[in-house]
């Protein structure tokens, strides 16, 4: 037993090592395109590891993840729009985004003082560092206070995905509404790039695929730490039956919160990472049927899988662009990619995560010529 | 200050070396000597696609029969079809595979103003051109789009003047859809209302794609206007008209005028809700020249669709590509800038009439026009300007015919 | 006033008939059925060719919205929903697929588009149903406007209340079904056919959707995706009215309505959309069990 679960750990560390190695060596088989659609792809692939941490490990349903990317995605969306040229040429010594002329009130004064209701806010926008630090800490705060409200009254399964889902809706009304601050439907576009010491950050470049690369190793390798980690174990207990932890003392709430929150964090951060990829922040980051495909990539890759999840969203996004591409499947892409969804429910309930470790059990029981032990998933359900 | 566009040379260079060091599988073979590709990218997925699909669909009619005249400059034209997927970021993807992967010249696309700002700085950044063919809300002067559709001063300048005028109304109710070309339409109405000694009551927003429109109609049944200027968008425009009705409003009382509605809504709504109600759009499906009855047949047959509609993006998706045609004639090359040069000034005989690209801010210049809607769907023009009128993209802030803002040097903003 | 209160109890009747459907599939049967939307879809297409090749009206399309969606609804229990039972999430994003590939199937016309061949009615384009002159006449008592077709609704979505309320409590397979609803294990150890009951319950709860679907189409526009955001406001109001309520669920709706209606009224409409999703998390938040519930599975 000990030795299948040491080569389990082995095949683990293998995995993590190759997916380590392919995220880097990317650069070497790809133009500049693909090296920034995969780069993108990567930032989905930490909204996969954001999920499967929250509803994998905790089994918390977040059908609200979206909020928390397009928080971040403003944030620095923000610092960026008053970077770039389009607000530097208002007649205003300070910039000043363009759209924020446009809603304007006739006669407004030319200044983010007072253009517009609220348009002060963005004034510490003007500081690039503040931008990118408050893409995580805004979304931090925010799944902080709902989290804390949410499960110190004992809310789980459906009841939370139902309120992350009525919030993230609520949210994206009242930016399209606060149009003369967020520039509302269309979003915050023609945005500069990222500067650090005078090096932009153009998005084709190899070095921002690297700086999001790098990114996304770091945030997968601390959240697998994390959930091996007593507090990590702990949640996963109250996962699978919270009333036992309460019961052994546990404050389960407390878990619960501190996960939701890192989890948010993570989506917040990936919005950060997007906006430097994409160079648009838009309020479709919050449509639901976004929050929704999130949670797909992670069931897809494998919800108890931090690896699997996020390789799920990395490959579902890889697949949906080449088939629509493909002169062929133009128009029937979405449909195709509506029937893997159903299949995979149907035929890999543990995603592609759970099919690789039934293969590996498989090739062990053959050569040990006994069972494998099964994988400790069977909370697979969690959360209900 | 002009807008520079700085360190372009710098990316453009770092993207092409990246392209060059990366010759591998995902990189495509070089393009024939005998065909030029275009990009053309509409949502054919997703809820846009009811609009944008058609638009689609008239780009590809124009590039075949291009095509079938022999092509440009003795080349094909070859269009790379992409799914915008009625989503921004599907939008700005697909841009950058177009310009970046595909290397095309040109794109033709986008229907809503958040698809074309989610894909302006691959176009900008890459300095490539994209057309774009549908009436916006103005504000932009980017060197890198060609916009073929109306600007505010071309769907309202002739409208508010002609309410207050031949309608004898004065008092206007404003409601649209709840973002920017709406709100941008609302500024300039209510800087044209005050100068035709009109007055406005409300000016009132819903989300976009909203349904329901009870407590709205009953706020325009209150309010005690005698005429509503509606810019709402898209199939909310449906249940608009719908509403109205059934709460016993009726046009030749209290009409609607509208700068969205087109003919896609009016067959969708049944035409007995819009009868008597007026639409401003430099293009309708009745205009009666031969050209355009031409066109009509066309684009049906091509579609294979006897009762399919046509409107004003569609006409601009169609005519755009002739005028790109005409343009790479001109150029003589391929490329983005060269085609920006060859299309300004740019003359068209489109189904609308002459249509001609204003060669500074490389908008069009369109003939307004108003109709009124009958039973059977389709528009009767009942006024029209006997030449097209230069684009105003700045109209908002007092621009004019002979004062523009946005000149080939860029945006003069000490004008704003 | 009198006819603030009817636009909210015209909201309030929209929630309900597509709430009714959910209430069914979600409270007897646990399956999040995010393609209740699509559902709907199909309903209303189902009006439009009806019209189009049967040249009946809006009426006669009401019965048949219901065997068409309730004969899909009954297909997709078969092939997905029956080997996910007990797996509520699980649910949630098979059917969030089904939802993509029926949008998807409409606009292609069932695949035919892709050789040229175009099917009237069908396609990636808006649909008009054409409404009956009576349904959309307006008469006026005193100040008081009666609009037709709304009154149609709530008097349609009464009736099917009362049919669904009659169904579940006066009928035997109403007790199976809610002995299902309480504990499938036990049910079956009393000897429902736990499968069949379900079965049925899905179609008719898929069958309400269609029904749903014929009255969306008379006062909005029928495109393919017009049942997306009709799921979430479905789903809102049967969580706030009580998993598995029949009560519940009418009383949420005629509330929501009602504050929608009012705030739309006083304020804007947008103003009264956020109202009315901050009152469901507040409400969710208050009593997560919802307004009116029992110990259920």
């Amino acid at each position: 037993m000990t030795a299948t679960l040491n080569h389990r750990r082995l095949l683990e560390i293998a995995a993590y090592g190759l997916f380590i190695v392919v995220v880097l060596a990317m650069p070497a088989f790809m133009d500049a395109f693909w090296l920034n659609r995969i780069g993108k792809y990567l930032v989905y692939g930490m909204l996969g590891i954001a999920i499967s941490l929250s509803w994998g490990y905790a089994g918390i349903l977040n059908l609200g993840q979206g909020l928390f990317f397009g928080l971040g995605a403003y944030m620095v969306a923000m610092s960026l729009k008053l970077q770039s040229y389009t607000s530097l040429q208002q007649g205003s010594d300070t910039p000043v985004p363009d759209f924020m002329l446009w809603n304007a009130e006739p006669g407004a004064v030319t200044d983010l003082c007072c253009i517009s209701q609220a348009s002060f806010l963005w004034i510490p926008f003007q500081a690039q560092w503040f931008g990118l630090v408050m893409a995580v800490i805004i979304p931090t705060v925010v799944a902080y206070l709902v989290g804390s409200a949410i499960f110190r009254l004992r809310i789980s399964g459906v009841y939370v995905a139902i309120i992350t889902l009525a919030l993230v809706l609520l949210v994206r009304l009242l930016i399209i509404d606060a149009q003369p601050l967020t520039n509302g439907f269309n979003g915050l576009t023609d945005l500069g790039w990222l500067t650090i010491n005078g090096f932009e950050f153009d998005p084709y470049l190899v070095e921002t695929y690297y700086l999001i690369a790098g990114s996304l190793i770091v945030v997968l390798l601390a959240a697998r730490w994390l959930v091996a980690t007593r507090a990590g174990l702990i949640l996963q207990s109250t996962r699978d039956d919270a009333n036992r932890a309460r019961y052994l003392g546990y404050s389960v709430a407390a878990y619960q919160v501190f996960f939701f929150t890192v989890s948010a964090g993570i989506a917040g951060f990936a919005g950060l990472l997007y906006v430097l990829s994409a160079e648009f922040a838009s309020p479709t980051f919050m449509d639901l049927a976004f929050s929704i495909s999130m949670v797909v990539w992670a069931a897809v890759g494998g919800r108890s899988s931090l690896l699997g999840a996020c390789i799920g969203a990395i490959l579902i996004n890889t697949i949906e662009a080449t088939v629509s591409e493909s002169e062929m499947l133009k128009e029937a892409w979405k449909a195709i990619i509506g029937l893997l969804f159903v299949l995979v429910v149907l035929f890999l309930p543990r995603g592609l995560a759970g099919l690789s470790q039934d293969i590996v059990g498989f090739f062990e029981s053959r050569r040990g010529g006994k069972t494998a032990a099964k994988p400790g998933i069977a909370a697979s359900e969690a959360g209900e | 200050m002009i807008i520079t566009r700085r360190k372009l040379l710098k990316t453009s260079a770092a993207a092409g070396a990246a392209g060059l060091a990366a010759p591998y599988f995902f990189t495509r073979a070089a393009q024939a000597a005998d065909a030029v590709e275009v990009g053309v990218l509409f949502s054919l997925t997703g809820g846009l696609s009811i609009v944008e699909k058609s638009l689609a669909d008239a780009t590809k009619m124009a590039i075949d029969e291009i095509n079938a005249e022999g092509g440009v400059n003795g080349m094909m034209i070859k269009p790379i079809v992409e799914d915008g997927a009625s989503d921004p970021k599907t939008y700005n993807e697909k841009a950058s595979k177009l310009v970046i992967q595909d290397r095309v010249p040109t794109v033709f696309g986008s229907y809503t103003s958040a698809s074309r700002k989610a894909v302006l700085p691959v176009f900008e950044k890459r300095r490539n051109l994209y057309f774009y063919p549908t009436y916006y809300e103005g504000f932009e002067c980017s060197k890198n789009v060609v916009y073929t559709g109306a600007v505010p001063n071309q769907q309202l300048s002739n409208f508010i003047p002609w309410i207050i005028k031949n309608l004898g109304k004065k008092k206007f109710f404003i409601v649209g859809s709840n973002y920017i070309y709406p709100r941008e339409m609302a500024k300039v109405s209510k800087i044209l209302i005050e100068q035709n000694g009109g007055e406005w009551i409300a000016d009132e927003y819903l989300e976009l794609g909203h349904s329901e429109w009870g407590a709205m109609v009953k706020k325009i049944k209150d309010s005690g206007c005698d005429v509503v200027l509606s810019n709402v968008v898209g199939d909310s425009v449906v249940a608009f008209y719908r509403e109205y009705k059934n709460q016993g409003l009726t046009h030749d009382k209290l009409p609607i005028c509208a700068t969205v509605t087109s003919e896609i809504e009016i067959a969708a709504m049944g035409a007995e809700f819009a009868v008597g109600s007026y639409t401003s759009f430099p293009y309708f499906q009745a205009i009666a020249t031969d050209r355009n009855q031409a066109f009509v047949e066309r684009y049906r047959k091509y579609v294979n669709d006897p009762k399919a509609v046509t409107h004003h993006a569609l006409e601009s998706s169609y005519f755009q590509v002739y005028l790109w045609k005409q343009a790479l004639e001109k150029a003589g090359e391929a490329t983005p800038e060269a085609i920006r040069e060859g299309v300004k000034g740019q003359v068209f005989e489109a189904p609308n009439g002459t249509v001609t690209v204003e060669p500074e801010n490389l908008h069009t210049f369109l003939t307004p026009r108003i109709a009124q809607w009958g039973a059977d769907g389709q528009g009767s023009i009942i006024d029209e300007y006997a030449a097209p009128v230069k684009p105003l993209p700045y109209v908002a802030y007092g621009e004019t015919a002979d004062n523009l803002f946005c000149t080939a040097k860029g945006l003069d903003t000490s004008k704003l | 006033m009198a006819d603030v209160i009817f636009i909210g109890l015209s909201l309030a009747s929209i929630l309900l008939l597509i709430g009714l459907g959910l209430t069914i599939t979600y409270g007897a049967m646990g399956v999040i059925n995010m393609a209740h939307g699509e559902l709907v879809m199909v309903g209303a297409y189902t009006a439009v060719m009806a019209g189009i090749y049967l040249g009946v009206n809006l009426l006669v399309a009401l019965p048949l919205a219901f065997i068409v969606a309730g004969g899909l609804g009954l297909l997709i229990e078969r092939l997905v929903i029956r080997h996910l039972y007990g797996r509520m999430l699980d649910t949630l994003l098979a059917t969030w697929g089904i939802a993509i590939l029926l949008q998807q199937m409409i606009r292609l016309e069932f695949g035919l588009s892709f050789f040229d061949i175009h099917i009237e009615g069908l396609g990636p384009g808006l649909q008009n149903l054409a409404i009956p002159a009576f349904l959309n006449q307006a008469w006026m008592i005193g100040d008081f406007t009666v609009q037709p077709y709304r009154s149609f609704i709530i008097l349609l979505t009464i009736a099917l209340t009362v049919v669904t309320w009659f169904l579940l409590y006066r009928t035997s397979l109403g007790i199976q079904v809610r002995a299902i609803m309480r504990n499938p294990q036990m049910a079956a150890a009393c000897g429902i056919d736990v499968k069949r009951v379900s079965a049925y319950t899905f179609a008719y709860g898929s069958g309400l959707a269609g029904v749903a679907g014929v009255m969306m189409a008379g006062f909005k526009t029928v495109a393919p995706d017009m049942g997306s955001s009709l799921v979430v406001d479905g789903f809102l109001v049967v969580v706030v009215g009580g998993v598995g309520s029949l009560l519940g669920t009418v009383a949420a709706s005629g509330f929501l309505g009602q504050v929608n209606g009012l705030f739309a009224t006083w304020t804007n409409d947008i103003l009264a959309r956020a109202i009315v999703f901050g009152l469901v998390i507040l409400i969710i938040m208050w009593r997560p069990q919802g307004l009116f519930s029992f110990k259920g599975r």
